[in-house]
C-alpha cells in the first residue's frame, strides 16, 4: 500500500503520462456517455412531438368520435388518444390569441365556433403513424371526419407524412450510428490506456523479475502497481470532471439555439454525480485492470 | 545440502551450457565455480533459483526438487538463497536501506524486526551513512555491498554469488570477497563464481572448475588452473 504511493511519486513523469492519458480516455467515455445520452433525451423529446390529428365535421356526434377514441386506444401501436371537443378548441384559441384584438374581434362577427373537434393521436414508435392513418382511412369512419376543400380527410399525417417518415428515419439511425460510434470510441480509449500502462510497467521488467529472485510473491509484486492504478485512476476522473465542465458549458452555449430547450450543460449539471462516478468506476478499472494484466506478462521468471 | 545431479542445459544443439554436471554442495562450505565467460557458472546459479529449468537431470535443495516446485511456492525457496549478481540488480527506484527492507517486507516479515535487522546488516558491509542513498548516487563497491545486505537481511541459508566482483575495481573486489569469508564464518554455505584467477587462489576453499559445460576438475583447497 504504502509503496504505491511512494513508487507513484518517485515515478514523476511516467505517472503525469497515465493519468493524461487516462484521463483522456475517460474523457472520450464521459463525452460519449453525455452526448449520446443527451441525444438520445433530445430525440425521444421529437419523437414526444410528432402526433397526427383528425379533425371531425362539425356535425359529427360526440358519442361517434368517442366510440372512434375508445377504437384507436385498443390498437396496439398507439400510446395515447386525445380529444378535444370544438368548445376546448375555441378555449384554447381564445386564450392563445388574448393579445390579438383583431383575432378576438373576428370571433365575436363569426358568433358561431369556427373551429372542429379533433383527436390527438401519439404513437408509440414515429414508424407506426402509417398503420393508425390507414386505420383512419379505411372508410368506416368517413361520416364523422371532416374533409377539406380538395376533398382529401382531415388527417394531419397525410399532409405532414413526409416529414414524419423522414424525421422517424434520421431519428432511428441517428441512434444507430451514435450507439456504434460511442462503442468505438470507448473501444479506442481502452486500447490507448492500456497500451500507456503497459508501457509503464515495462520501465519496471527489470524491476519485476529481481523482486521475484528475491524472493517476493505474485501478489506483494503487484500490490504496490495496482495502488498505483487506482491513484492513477481517481486523479484523472477528477481530471477529467473539471475539464468536462466547461467543455460542456462551452457546447452548451454555442448549441443552444439549435437544441432549443434543451441544453447539454444543464444535462451533465443535472447528472453530474451520476457521470461523476460512472468516471470514477471507467477511470479505476481501467488503471488497474490495465496494471493488472500488463503485470501478468513480466511475473514470469 | 545441495545436489546437483547430471545436469544439462542445452540452448540449442550448437549452444550447451551444462552438460552432465552433478556435484554435492555440503552445508557451511564456501565453494568457488571457476570456469571462462561461456563455461556455465551463471546457468548453474540460475537454475539453483529457479529462473531457469535444466533441459535434463535434477536440482535438489536440501531434499527438495527445485524444478518440481509449485510456482507459488518459488518465493519461499528464494527467500532461503540469497543471490548477488555482477550488475548488483538492485531496485533503482529505492534506497540501500528500502532495497535491503524489500527482502524482509517480501517474506512478510514485522516493521519492527525490519527496524532493527537493517541497520545490522548495513553495520556489517560498512554503510550504515549511506542508507538513504539512491543506487545511482552510490559506487560500484557500494552497491555490491547493499546487493550482499540484502541478500543476507534473511538470513538465508545460501548465498550464491555471481561475478560479484566482475565490475569492480581491486580494492572494493577484496572487501567484497571478505565480506562473503565472514558471512561464510557466520555459518552461511556460499557458492561464487567467478574468473578471477586471484581471488580463487587466496582463498584457498574449494574449487569445482567448469569446462564448455563440463566439471573437469573438483578439489578442495583448490587452485585456478586452466
Amino acid at each position: 500500500m504504502k509503496w504505491g504511493f511512494i513508487n507513484f511519486f518517485r515515478n514523476g513523469v511516467v505517472s503525469v503520462a497515465t493519468v493524461l492519458v487516462i484521463s483522456l480516455s475517460i474523457f472520450m467515455i464521459g463525452g460519449v456517455i453525455v452526448g449520446s445520452s443527451f441525444v438520445s433525451a433530445v430525440i425521444s423529446s421529437l419523437e414526444e412531438k410528432i402526433d397526427i390529428s383528425a379533425v371531425f365535421q362539425d356535425t359529427a356526434d360526440e358519442q361517434a368520435i368517442l366510440f372512434l377514441k375508445a377504437e384507436l386506444e385498443k390498437l396496439p401501436e398507439v400510446s395515447s388518444v386525445k380529444y378535444t371537443s370544438a368548445e376546448e378548441a375555441l378555449a384554447i384559441f381564445r386564450e392563445r390569441h388574448k393579445d390579438d384584438p383583431v383575432v378576438l374581434e373576428s370571433l365575436k362577427i363569426l358568433e358561431e365556433n369556427p373551429l372542429f373537434s379533433s383527436l390527438e393521436i401519439k404513437a408509440k414508435n414515429p414508424s407506426q403513424y402509417e398503420s393508425i392513418s390507414k386505420f383512419l382511412e379505411s372508410g368506416r369512419y368517413d361520416n364523422i371526419l371532416g374533409v377539406d376543400a380538395n376533398g382529401q380527410k382531415k388527417i394531419t399525417y397525410r399532409q405532414n407524412q413526409f416529414i414524419i417518415d423522414k424525421l422517424s428515419f434520421i431519428l432511428s439511425t441517428s441512434r444507430k450510428i451514435g450507439f456504434s460510434v460511442s462503442l468505438i470510441l470507448a473501444l479506442i480509449a481502452l486500447m490507448v490506456a492500456y497500451s500507456t500502462v503497459r508501457l509503464a510497467i515495462y520501465n519496471s521488467k527489470d524491476e519485476i523479475s529481481v523482486m521475484q529472485l528475491v524472493g517476493a510473491s505474485r501478489a506483494f509484486i503487484r500490490g504496490p502497481f495496482l495502488v498505483e492504478g487506482v491513484m492513477h485512476g481517481v486523479i484523472a476522473t477528477v481530471f477529467t470532471s473539471a475539464a468536462l465542465y466547461p467543455a460542456f458549458w462551452l457546447i452548451g452555449r454555442k448549441t443552444s439555439a439549435l437544441f432549443g430547450e434543451f441544453n447539454i450543460f444543464e444535462y451533465f449539471i443535472s447528472n453530474i454525480f451520476q457521470i461523476f462516478f460512472i468516471l470514477l468506476f471507467s477511470g479505476v478499472l481501467l488503471g488497474t485492470l490495465s496494471a493488472y494484466i500488463a503485470i501478468k506478462r513480466y511475473l514470469k521468471v | 545440502m545441495i545436489y546437483f545431479d547430471k545436469v544439462s542445459k542445452i540452448y540449442s544443439p550448437t549452444s550447451i551450457a551444462l552438460e552432465d554436471v552433478s556435484f554435492n554442495i555440503a552445508p557451511n562450505e564456501f565453494v568457488s565455480i571457476v570456469g571462462q565467460s561461456g563455461a556455465g557458472k551463471s546457468t548453474l546459479l540460475k537454475l539453483l533459483l529457479a529462473e531457469d529449468r535444466p533441459t535434463s537431470g535434477k536440482v535438489f535443495f536440501e531434499s527438495n526438487d527445485v524444478h518440481a516446485i509449485p510456482k507459488h511456492e518459488l518465493p519461499a525457496l528464494r527467500r532461503r538463497i540469497g543471490a548477488v549478481f555482477q550488475d548488483y540488480r538492485l531496485l533503482p527506484h529505492k534506497t540501500a536501506y528500502e532495497n535491503i527492507a524489500f527482502a524482509l517486507e517480501a517474506a512478510g516479515k514485522e516493521e519492527e524486526d525490519i527496524k532493527s535487522d537493517v541497520p545490522q546488516v548495513l553495520e556489517l558491509v560498512g554503510l550504515v551513512d549511506k542508507a538513504w542513498h539512491f543506487p545511482h548516487e552510490l559506487s560500484g563497491g557500494e552497491k555490491q555491498r547493499v546487493a550482499i545486505a540484502r541478500a543476507i537481511v534473511s538470513r538465508p541459508d545460501v548465498v550464491i554469488a555471481d561475478e560479484p566482483t566482475g565490475n569492480l575495481d581491486p580494492l572494493n573486489t577484496w572487501d567484497i570477497i571478505h565480506l562473503l569469508e565472514k558471512i561464510n564464518d557466520l555459518g552461511t554455505t556460499v557458492m561464487l563464481a567467478t574468473h578471477d584467477k586471484e581471488i580463487i587462489n587466496s582463498l584457498k576453499r574449494r574449487v569445482v572448475t567448469l569446462e564448455k559445460g563440463r566439471v573437469v576438475r573438483d578439489e578442495q583447497r583448490g587452485r585456478y588452473v586452466l
